[in-house]
């Protein structure tokens, strides 16, 4: 649908195939065809049909580039020349992006749409995806998590057990008659002794339901029903899927503020991630009390001592001083207040 | 016209030597609608438009950069900046599960053997992936219709970027002049435009003397905050203390965030000394002569109040900020011309994958021509 009146002349400056060397020069078209002619002698520079040329999108007021297919170029800063002559001859819009970036009242409104969908990914769409991702994870993404994770430590920090074998078939009975009171059952979990050195008295879970205790802690109790406590605390891990919901988050918090805060700065980009770092302390301490409610209920379950995991803590609490603090004592702090929430919530349990 | 041609007339100078400044006509009323409008088609294509964005962010920028009266342009197209995002991510992804995957086949020898080998693999990806990075970023950008170049070699880049950093931190940076006089030459010596070389050969006489003062500050601020910290933290973990702990967690970590500050601050004075040396010994074509005024004051606190203003306003004072910063630094950049800025032919047929340039945008390596 290109006009056949001719538009009125473009005025910028050419640049001849591959050159730096500029000038003055005009734009006319006619027929479909643009022609370019100097400034001043008027002499035709570039010719070629209008549906052959190559013209750079608009951005704010930069210099349009018109490149014909002899390599030469015509630059002009009269962008909204450019658009009619564009509008007329090949029936297309001033871009639509550009279109919208324009200063406009309209641009509140996109903040507000920008700060609505930034707090729905935030607080809905990210949980959300994480869920969706938890439940497409094939067993085998944290079977393999787990045996990288673990043939790490062997051969870092953990070394083995050097518990009596009748004091560990006692431990690991007493922890298949509890794990078998979970939805999964006692094949699904995994009991591992090992000497714990730098991370001394300790028990942790493994995403693939492998669990890992270390001498340490045996021996800091006699008390059966306060180790089986931590136990029961780190099945509900498992079982609650903790570990990966925090590498998911992680993942995604990170890829939100990488391409969604495109151009941020380098500076805030950094205080970002720290800041989310911070953010996933909070989100970790969620996990560690509804492992905790998991572990009261649990030990419910198995006709053992509900509160059993708050008499560790109160044992921890009381020793600790002489450690180097690398124990579990310091991922898991035995506060006060956490102390009692295990003990309010095992009254809870009782009364049922 | 505009501000470069008045300069033009004012610094003229016999056998046709003229002072050229740079400048940067963007504001930050019309940079914050392609900004949110960049953020707000990102999230509704779910990251996709990214690749545009960043085009279209670059071209705004390199846009308004102006020179001699024309303006700098940036050609990379979406699709090739995706194409490069898609590959570097596949390939960090397959280089993190690698190891999971031979723990999980029992292949414990070959486990042990890659955890050992693969971060010295990429460690020696690494200065290939800036060579290509560097040259990509180098042809996509043009100026009166000659695109630059890049010729940098891999050994360049393994010196510059590797064995600089190395050793400017072994020394605790006393080092550090010597590996931004190599980063510099590797950097804007490798550039050309035209197929004519710039040569950059910072003095390293002239580096130590941007130096001296924010080592200094470092030596005075960084040295008492740490011994208050390392006590801190003995007088913390000794046992002895009868504080609330999260009285002792809080004094540390604002240490730590003062400690960050002075490091902050100093990195901004030094990044303007060196630029200014860097930028002050380079010659484009054996003629026309870089030069760079930044005050290392003014820098620091446009970058620090920049940096406040953003935060405090969500991100929202961001393209204010881009824009003030871009406008200084190019206001205090010039050229001094000898003879003319017309006479070169462009030598560059392909930009090549922008594989390079996206993992060194993902790493934060910044370096804008």
């Amino acid at each position: 649908m290109g006009s056949d009146t001719p538009h009125p002349a473009i005025s910028g400056v050419w640049h001849p195939p591959r050159s730096s060397r500029t000038e003055a020069a005009r734009l006319t078209s006619a027929g479909g065809v643009a022609t370019v002619k100097g400034a001043e002698g008027g002499e035709r520079l570039a010719e070629g049909a209008v549906f052959s040329l190559s013209v750079s999108a608009r951005v704010g007021r930069i210099p349009r580039r018109i490149a014909f297919a002899d390599g030469s170029v015509f630059e002009t800063e009269d962008n909204d020349a450019v658009d009619r002559w564009l509008k007329a001859h090949r029936g297309w819009r001033v871009g639509l992006v550009h279109g919208l970036e324009r200063f406009h009242p309209r641009l509140i409104l996109l903040v507000a749409v920008v700060v609505v969908l930034c707090v729905g990914l935030y607080r809905y769409a990210l949980p959300i995806a994480v869920e969706v991702a938890v439940a497409v994870t094939p067993p085998a993404a944290p079977r393999l998590i787990s045996q990288s994770a673990l043939a790490s430590l062997d051969q870092t920090i953990l070394a083995p057990s050097r518990l009596e074998a009748e004091r560990r078939q006692a431990i690991t009975a007493d922890f298949r008659s509890l794990a078998a009171h979970t939805p999964e059952g006692a094949g699904a979990f995994d009991l591992q002794f090992r000497r714990g050195g730098p991370i001394g008295p300790n028990a942790f879970a493994l995403p693939d339901g492998t669990i890992i205790l270390t001498d340490e802690l045996v021996r800091l109790t006699g008390d059966e029903d306060a180790a089986l406590g931590v136990l029961a605390h780190e099945i509900g891990h498992v079982v609650h899927r903790h570990t990966l919901r925090r590498l998911y988050r992680a993942v995604g918090i990170t890829t939100l503020i990488m391409f969604i805060g495109g151009d941020v700065g380098s500076g805030v980009e950094d205080v970002l991630i720290q800041g989310s770092g911070l953010m996933t302390l909070s989100y970790s301490r969620g996990q560690e009390s509804e492992a905790d409610r998991y572990s009261v209920e649990l030990m419910a379950k198995a006709g053992r001592e509900p509160a059993g995991l708050a008499r560790l803590f109160e044992v921890l609490r009381d020793d600790h001083g002489e450690d180097d603090r690398n124990d579990f004592f310091s991922t898991h702090p035995a506060t006060p207040d956490r102390i009692e929430d295990i003990r309010r919530h095992a009254a809870e349990v009782d009364a049922r | 016209m505009n501000d470069a041609a008045q300069i033009r007339q004012r610094g003229e100078e016999p056998e046709g030597r003229h002072v050229e400044p740079f400048s940067f006509t963007g504001t930050g009323r019309e940079y914050f609608g392609i900004w949110i409008v960049n953020i707000l088609l990102t999230i509704i294509t779910l990251g996709i438009y990214s690749a545009w964005a960043k085009v279209r962010r670059q071209r705004y920028f390199y846009g308004n950069t102006r020179l001699a009266g024309h303006s700098f342009d940036y050609h990379a197209r979406g699709l090739q900046i995706l194409v490069g995002r898609i590959v570097v991510l596949v390939a960090l992804a397959a280089y993190t599960a690698l190891p999971y995957v031979l723990a999980f086949m029992d292949m414990l020898v070959l486990f042990t053997v890659a955890n050992l080998v693969l971060p010295f693999l990429l460690l020696a990806v690494i200065p290939w992936l800036i060579k290509r990075g560097l040259r990509f970023n180098a042809r996509v950008t043009s100026y009166r219709n000659v695109r630059l170049d890049f010729h940098g070699g891999y050994w360049g880049a393994f010196k510059a970027y590797l064995i600089g950093p190395f050793l400017a931190a072994l020394t605790l940076g006393i080092l550090a002049p010597l590996a931004s006089r190599w980063m510099w030459r590797y950097t804007l010596g490798n550039v050309s435009y035209g197929g004519r070389k710039v040569a950059c050969e910072p003095r390293l006489k002239a580096l130590y003397s941007q130096w001296w003062m924010p080592a200094l500050m470092v030596l005075l601020g960084v040295a008492p905050l740490t011994v208050l910290g390392v006590a801190l933290f003995g007088w913390a973990s000794s046992g002895l203390a009868t504080v609330n702990e999260d009285t002792i967690a809080t004094t540390i970590y604002l240490v730590f965030l003062a400690l960050m500050a002075i490091y902050g601050f100093a990195g901004l004075f030094y990044r303007a000394g060196v630029r200014n040396v860097a930028f002050n010994a380079a010659v484009l074509d054996g003629r026309h002569e870089f030069a760079s005024r930044l005050g290392r004051r003014r820098y620091a606190w446009i970058a620090i109040s920049n940096f406040v203003a953003t935060i405090f306003t969500l991100g929202f004072a961001r393209p204010w900020a881009a824009v003030r910063m871009a406008r200084y630094v190019a206001s205090a950049t010039a050229l001094t011309v000898s003879g003319a800025l017309d006479d070169y032919l462009n030598k560059v047929e392909e930009t090549g994958p922008a594989i390079g340039a996206e993992y060194m945008d993902m790493e934060g390596f910044d370096f804008g021509f």
